[in-house]
């Protein structure tokens, strides 16, 4: 059911890269269709994220799924990227640096998340988590699709995925409760700001950027 | 605004994620780290979110304080009880996951099924309820009596909570010994060992293409038709069926026995001008010639059909009649309207689409009066 529909996404989304050096004018289009469906890939893993957090929770046990639970964040949590930024600096971010930062944050929420999955958990948790860690594989690869469109380097990817988890592991079950519940609140704040950021990104992506980049490589 | 705390973390639980038998008593101590300025008297404990009497606390310290947990009942969830130490203002500290529970027991019940011979399926039930409370994690295992090697079942919850698939031929013939274990953090148990032949547990799919027809005129009767199901052709098994039958109205099934191998049935002695529901399953025995019966199948999805009511009018005012009379006329606006929604054309419209929109309506019946 819901595999089909971020198939369907991904393919659409990959199919709009175009082929360089063809010069015509549905790159533009191409790149414009991808961040809708970006952003529309954003807010069905909003949706997709509540019932699964809310599962999540429930399986913590309380106070982590009290509505008002507001843990302290200790130093050792900031390896999950924040999306919380200054709006100044939100708002002047390039193209490039916006993309790069929705890239590099997804992929290693993903990895987290991956890890989360290998552990011990109800069957319906462990599914629901696959399914969501599919959904969030999916929209990666649209936010590469769209930069590749655009003409930008997907950035380096995250160095060494298995290691740092190891080396950063939560000493006790009861810390790594807590990593588990600020994994979800980031997860959340980030898809909230990605719809943002594409929205912005939507209304910014000109014909006129792509044409010169491309002439700038000499075709 | 994001609250960093600083790295060491501000206290220290002891014991920290200890596992618990149900109904024992547990001492927690929390103590307060150097660097924060708190003391004891400054400190609270709750237990999944609600805050555990001060009568229970005592300080053990200038920065340390302890309470006193009698008689634990089995976790809240797998994951454990979440004991947290707060500051005053109702900040964490710390906290600790209480593993309460009871250790395995032998897993019981286990029953085995092979479809088509072509793979295994068995469930189980665990021991005591008291092994729910923690994470237990359960192991089928199998292997072929008399030669060595334990195998172990990888595909689980495919038909429930406590089963588990093999997905590969196994050999015929052969016995083979299966037995489940239970673990969790309190202990191991195995259960006893089943034997079993897959000979002897083999189940089939329902027989498909169930009809239902009138016999003529006849109002008491109705044949049944249907095709064996597909593997009986690769297999040297024969099939024997088994019909189940009822009148709309009622959930009292009455069961037609002695189908034998034959794919056709005549159902007799029935309500003349009744809609029926008919379902028919399969059971696929003496396999290579061992006249031992294998699983009945599931039943094929129910099929209805009508038998048909004689148009003769009893003569005479009979006030019931009557009554019949606009049961009869509102049914038939019902019908109508409904046809005009589904059917496509005149050509379908006759009886059979008259007994599949008793169907519909008594399904949608159901729905309703379950809602």
């Amino acid at each position: 059911g819901d595999s089909w529909g971020i198939f369907t996404f991904l393919c659409a989304a990959l199919c709009n890269l175009p082929a360089l050096p063809a010069l015509n004018c549905s790159e533009e289009l191409g790149a414009g269709q991808s961040i809708q469906q970006t952003y529309d890939l954003t807010r069905y893993l909003e949706h997709q994220l509540r019932t699964l957090a809310g599962t999540y929770l429930n399986y913590l046990g309380p106070p982590f799924n009290e509505p008002d639970f507001n843990p302290p964040r200790l130093a050792r949590a900031e390896r999950v990227p924040s999306a919380t930024v200054d709006l100044a600096l939100w708002r002047g971010l390039t193209d490039n640096a916006r993309l790069a930062a929705n890239y590099r944050a997804y992929s290693r929420l993903l990895c987290y998340l991956r890890v989360l999955d290998g552990q011990v958990g109800t069957a319906e948790l462990r599914h629901r988590l696959a399914h969501f860690c599919a959904s969030l594989q999916g929209l990666v690869l649209s936010i590469g699709g769209v930069m590749s469109s655009l003409g930008y380097p997907l950035p380096a990817g995250p160095a060494g995925p298995p290691a740092p988890h190891g080396a950063h592991a939560a000493p006790n079950d009861f810390l790594k409760k807590m990593d588990d519940f600020w994994l979800l609140k980031e997860l959340q704040t980030w898809l909230w700001r990605s719809a943002k950021d594409f929205n912005r990104l939507k209304k910014k992506v000109p014909p006129a950027v792509v044409t010169l980049r491309l002439e700038a490589r000499g075709f | 605004p994001l609250s960093v705390s600083p790295a060491a973390d501000p206290a220290v639980i002891s014991p920290q994620d200890p596992t618990l038998l149900i109904g024992s008593s547990l001492v927690a101590t929390c103590t307060v780290s150097p660097d924060f300025p708190l003391k004891a008297e400054d400190l609270y404990w709750t237990l999944n979110g609600r805050r555990l009497p001060a009568a229970s606390y005592a300080a053990l310290g200038p920065s340390t304080l302890s309470v006193a947990l009698a008689r634990l009942n089995g976790s809240r969830q797998q994951s454990g009880d979440n004991l947290v130490c707060h500051s005053r203002d109702g900040g964490i500290l710390a906290g600790s996951c209480l593993y309460v529970g009871l250790p395995p027991e032998k897993p019981v019940n286990i029953s085995c099924w092979s479809k088509n011979m072509k793979d295994l399926t068995c469930k189980w039930a665990p021991g005591t309820e008291g092994e729910t409370f923690l994470h237990t994690n359960y192991t089928l295992k199998y292997k072929r009596r008399w030669y060595g090697q334990d195998n172990t079942c990888q595909e689980y919850h495919t038909a429930g909570t406590y089963s588990c698939h093999i997905p590969e031929d196994l050999a015929l013939f052969t016995p083979y010994e299966i037995w489940v274990e239970a673990s969790n953090r309190l202990g191991v148990a195995v259960s006893d060992v089943v034997m079993l032949d897959i000979l002897d547990v083999v189940t089939t799919d329902p027989p498909s293409d169930v009809h239902v027809s009138r016999v003529g005129d006849l109002e008491d009767q109705l044949s049944v038709r249907w095709s064996s199901p597909p593997a009986l052709k690769d297999f040297l098994f024969q099939a024997k069926y088994q019909i189940q039958y009822r009148v709309e109205d009622s959930s009292e099934w009455k069961v037609v026995d002695d189908v034998g191998n034959q794919t056709s049935c005549r159902l007799a002695g029935l309500r003349p001008g009744t809609v029926y529901f008919v379902q028919v399953r399969c059971n696929p025995f003496s396999i290579y010639g061992s006249k031992k019966a294998g699983i009945w199948s599931d039943w094929s999805n129910p099929t209805a059909a009508s038998t048909p009511r004689s148009e003769r009018v009893a003569g005479g005012c009979d006030p019931k009649g009557g009554e019949q009379n606009t049961t009869l006329r509102r049914e038939l606006k019902q019908f109508f309207g409904w046809v005009k929604k589904h059917a496509y054309g005149c050509s379908n419209l006759g009886i059979k689409l008259y007994d599949q929109w008793r169907v519909w309506l008594q399904k949608s019946h159901k729905t309703r009066n379950q809602v």
